[in-house]
């Protein structure tokens, strides 16, 4: 059995006098297996969060169907709280009780006797090295140990599903490699996790299966390596310049350029970005020097690197991630 | 019902760490007003010696009322705030309305107590002539008690999902200040008869019935309102708020 599956989920959020309704969902399917580490990936906006809102019971889908764990998410919301648990994105604990409180009495919200509660908090907030916080109040620890204790309080009531929404944005990058460690080692242990995040590394580092989502739709779905397999060319060339006429067509022409697409850069400086997929074989990168002079183009900066899961994004929209 | 316990148990531990902050807020008030009209103007003879008596229960209403909207309105904006505290208590085992009316509960013993500790604490500062008729029927007083706390705190959950933030500052001068002095706590509605009809239009005002409710039971001698529509007056206004507040709760919490 499938740990959740979504079927043709749409979500418009009403409009009010002022602002038009937004199609926030437009038909998302996806299943994810037991014990997988799977991840939403896309830009703020894409419908990453409003997809975890209708799986947490918190948002009200449009229509489409939510099963998690075997359990329908529309006709038994109760039971599909009991098996998920939620870290939101917005660090949302309670602040007027202490860390150890915080866990304790979300084992108490979900029943679990006296004994096992204090025993799983104790757990808990050693293994997520936050222990030395349990009597502060949430509001004085740092965004990525808030981060830690929101984790402990979601694994509190031993769920089977664990959704993870943005977890390391407005990290520090040490903090967000720590934060990394620490899932990669629940996931060892068999938790289910759905993640979203608008950071392919991210995405690339956890993730077993990828759903690239974009408008409400999901664009693509797949493993990491095999979402990159699928662009054409080995390698990525990305060249940044000002050309007066358009140089994209001789680039084409080249013998080692399998496609390009130009990427919007969104930073005004009247810079062009294009994305060269290519195999670099003998004399590419001369024979692509050469046409951009020969275009008169005005070549600014260079690079030439492996596929990421960023350039399948922008190889399916033709937009950045962070935009 | 765990989870909804639960949930009670930390609203209530809550409060029990501002216990003193609470207090203060609410009960500051209706003794200062007793200290004014209870005691210093009856020994001017400025006012009669009875004015106090007939204050006691009507000030035992408003204590009732501010608790019970501030029990509520207070964590609600801390709730519904940017950081969607309320997410955690929404995820819980239980359904939006069974939150909805743990605020609710929390709030009525937040207001009921209020109304409890107002009564002594009014009652030792008054010039002591006027408190022949205050005599409390005890067992009527504890359910009306936890009755008015209710309406006030459905009140309060009303207030707290329809009002926009920006408003918030016009609550008292708007809402709560015209309830006080329209609500019947300064003088019973019984001797309302002197202005005809518009005596009716108070009972457009849920704090009369909460007054007359504290009328009858602590100065039960005193002229009140008919029990039935005082009790129909209560539970009307109750179901009501409960009914809007939930809804509307509903509404903000579930996207």
């Amino acid at each position: 059995m499938s740990a959740l599956v979504v079927e043709n989920l749409t979500k418009t959020y009403p409009g009010t006098r002022k602002t038009p309704p937004v199609e926030a969902l437009r038909g998302v399917s996806f299943a994810v297996e037991q014990g997988e580490f799977f991840g939403l990936l896309g830009p703020n906006g894409a419908g990453k969060s409003t997809t975890l809102g209708c799986i947490s019971t918190l948002v009200r889908p449009s229509s489409g169907r939510i099963v998690v764990d075997g359990v329908e998410v529309g006709s038994e919301p109760r039971e599909v709280k009991r098996r998920i648990a939620v870290v939101p994105q917005s660090r949302n604990l309670d602040r007027d009780l202490t860390v150890r409180e915080v866990l304790s009495y979300h084992g108490r919200y979900f029943g679990l006797p006296a004994s096992e509660r204090e025993a799983r908090a104790t757990r808990l907030l050693e293994e997520l090295q936050v222990a030395d916080k349990a009597n502060a109040k949430p509001l004085t620890l740092s965004g990525g140990q808030q981060q830690r204790v929101m984790i402990a309080r979601a694994l509190m009531h031993d769920p089977k599903v664990v959704l993870l929404d943005e977890p390391t944005t407005g990290l520090d990058p040490q903090a967000r490699r720590l934060l990394w460690e620490t899932l990669r080692g629940l996931h060892e242990r068999g938790l289910t996790f759905i993640l979203t995040t608008h950071y392919m590394e991210e995405a690339d580092r956890l993730c077993q299966r990828v759903a690239i989502i974009d408008h409400g739709r999901i664009l693509t779905l797949d493993t990491p390596a095999a979402l990159k397999k699928s662009l054409p060319g080995a390698q990525v060339l990305d060249l940044w310049l000002r050309a007066p006429q358009p140089i994209a067509p001789r680039l084409r022409a080249l013998a080692g350029v399998l496609n390009i697409e130009a990427v919007e850069t969104g930073e005004g400086d009247g810079l062009e970005r294009l994305r060269l997929f290519v195999d670099p074989g003998e004399g590419l990168l001369d024979r692509v020097l050469a046409a951009v002079r020969d275009g008169g183009a005005d070549l600014r900066h260079v690079s030439l690197a492996q596929p990421s899961l960023e350039d399948v994004y922008v190889h399916l929209t033709g937009r950045g991630l962070r935009e | 019902m765990t989870a909804f316990l639960a949930l009670l148990r930390r609203d209530l531990l809550v409060a029990s760490r501002q216990a003193l902050f609470l207090l203060v807020s609410t009960l500051t008030q209706p003794v200062l007003v007793i200290l004014v009209f209870g005691n210093i103007l009856p020994r001017l003879g400025l006012v009669s010696a009875n004015f106090g008596t007939v204050m006691v229960p009507g000030l035992m209403a408003i204590a009732i009322l501010m608790a019970g909207v501030q029990g509520v309105l207070m964590p609600l904006v801390q709730d519904l705030s940017g950081s969607r505290e309320l997410d955690e208590r929404l995820l819980a085992p239980i359904g939006v309305f069974g939150v909805a009316a743990g605020r609710i509960v929390a709030g009525a013993i937040h207001a009921a107590t209020a109304g409890l500790l107002a009564a002594p604490a009014m009652i030792l500062l008054m010039h002591g002539t006027g408190l022949g008729d205050v005599r409390p029927t005890w067992w009527l007083l504890l359910p009306l008690v936890v009755v008015c706390g209710l309406l006030s705190a459905a009140f309060g959950l009303t207030l707290g999902t329809q009002l926009q933030p920006r408003f918030a500052g016009l609550l008292f001068a708007v809402v709560l200040g015209p309830m006080m002095l329209f609500g019947c706590a300064y003088y019973p509605w019984a001797k309302l008869e002197a202005i005809g009809a518009f005596r009716y239009l108070f009972l457009l005002n849920p704090l009369t019935f909460a007054s007359e409710a504290m009328r009858l039971a602590v100065t039960p001698e005193a002229p009140h309102m008919p029990l039935v529509l005082l009790v129909g007056g209560l539970l009307a206004w109750l179901g009501l708020f409960t009914f809007l507040g939930a809804r509307a709760f509903e509404k903000r919490a579930i996207l």
